[in-house]
């Protein structure tokens, strides 16, 4: 009936039409269709199974094939110095894996709420997002929306959840919000995501004063993370003679490129505590 | 035979890009490895073959990523039918310049289709500055490199089959 470019063409434009549509109702808020825990269960056992290696050769690599470069060289004290190296790099080892745990540890007891200890697995695969996928989820009382935090400061947000295996969307993220005040002034803003290294302050009045080197804390308002978690210092403030606002960049505590380990903070209101005393 | 090799190449570069790559810093800002891997199914293997996979790594991306779901499977699908368009217009065959010109646009294409959403669906302004940089050596590392990788999976592909065919001819023998 029509040519066959003609129905082509309109197939090509509908398709497109359909497309923007999809994407323009999945863009107006992160939705989910369930069909995300899958995907997360099927890749995420063998991300674990990759950083669990890359973690160990790397391990290998920092604390013995150097040894085996200074035994080369003192070839009369191979054997003693091996050992007294290996056993003084294991002793050093553990003691700071011990300093960690107690970092951790002693950060746990500072808050007040019950948390889980997480390592990331797997990151995003975009430049243009910041996610992470960490080893604990739904079994170990996981649920969407919970605060991740580490001893420095905060990380993220659980955005998705499987049964062993979690989605964390980093404050970095553009797609992030975090209400924050700046501790010096108590001036409030909403801490949001550029993709990049930086965050922003949005919202600051001109009228409160910001000044570089303030640290920036939750305010705990958006009812996802506890009041007076540290999130970052003003890295640098922006006026602009038409705005109301301060621009403000935000130089996130949390080392984003070297996370490795992060503490889940659960809603005190979703555990029943006095079964765990 | 072919779609186990799909789908342990999908695994193998899902896993790369996730696990691995992130922690080397040369690789920081290297581009989505998928790419190559998708023009090469628009480049040697049949349509319905091409777009299981392509919409297996769509979905697979969009889940493991915090982008909006279905900005990987759109990338992934118009680049697809971008590369199945040009193999009906040019003769590609085992040309390295087109090869590499076709990887690189590729990733200039999924970055733009990238950026474009940000753009139109983002209600405030949020480009970070790097952007463009951030393209360019995406693109760079797309055209030192994605030619290589295509070319890797091809052989692989034709290695792999010719190795199952003669397998199984000399166990039917």
């Amino acid at each position: 009936m029509f040519p066959r470019k003609i129905v082509l063409i309109v197939g090509v434009i509908v398709l497109i039409a359909v497309n923007i549509i999809v994407l323009s109702v999945s863009s107006k808020r992160y939705t989910t269709f369930g069909l995300e825990r899958i995907a997360i269960s099927f890749i995420s056992p063998f991300q674990e199974l990759v950083t669990h290696t890359m973690r160990f050769t790397r391990d290998i690599w920092r604390q013995y094939f150097y040894l085996v470069t200074v035994t080369r060289q003192n070839q009369v004290l191979k054997n003693q110095l091996n050992q007294a190296i290996g056993v003084n790099n294991q002793r050093q080892e553990t003691e700071l894996a011990n300093a960690r745990l107690r970092n951790l540890l002693g950060f746990q007891k500072t808050i007040s709420e019950m948390v889980v200890a997480a390592e990331v697995i797997g990151k995003d695969p975009s430049a243009w997002f910041k996610t992470v996928i960490i080893d604990k989820g739904k079994a170990d009382g996981l649920t969407k929306g919970l605060p991740v935090v580490m001893p420095q400061g905060i990380a993220g947000q659980v955005i998705e959840v499987s049964n062993h295996y979690s989605k964390v969307m980093l404050i970095i993220d553009r797609n992030s919000a975090v209400d924050a005040l700046v501790q010096r002034s108590r001036a409030r803003g909403v801490i949001k995501g550029e993709s990049t290294d930086r965050c922003r302050l949005d919202f600051v009045l001109r009228k409160n004063d910001v000044r570089v080197g303030d640290t920036v804390v939750s305010s705990g308002l958006d009812g996802v993370f506890p009041k007076g978690l540290r999130i970052g210092f003003v890295a640098e403030v922006i006026e602009h003679d038409a705005d109301i606002f301060h621009e403000v960049i935000i130089a996130p505590f949390v080392d984003f490129e070297k996370l490795e380990e992060v503490l889940v903070v659960l809603a005190v209101q979703k555990h029943d505590m006095a079964s765990r005393q | 035979m072919s779609y186990c090799f799909n789908i342990a190449i999908c695994l193998v570069l899902v896993i790369l890009q996730t696990t691995v790559m992130p922690y080397l810093s040369l690789l920081d800002r290297f581009y989505d490895l998928l790419i190559p891997f998708i023009v090469y199914l628009g480049l040697s293997r049949p349509v319905r073959e091409g777009l299981l996979f392509v919409c297996f790594l769509g979905f697979i991306m969009d889940n493991l990523s915090g982008s909006p779901f279905g900005l990987y499977l759109t990338s992934y699908f118009w680049l697809f039918s971008g590369v199945k368009g040009i193999t009906q217009l040019l003769q590609v065959g085992k040309r390295m310049f087109v090869i590499t010109f076709i990887v690189a646009c590729g990733v200039l294409a999924e970055n733009l289709i990238f950026l474009g959403s940000f753009a139109i669906y983002s209600t405030e302004q949020q480009f970070a500055g790097g952007a463009f940089n951030v393209v360019a050596v995406q693109v760079l590392w797309a055209l030192l490199t994605g030619a290589v990788l295509l070319i890797i999976f091809r052989n692989t592909h034709i290695w792999l089959d010719t190795g199952f065919r003669a397998f199984w001819a000399s166990r039917s023998e």
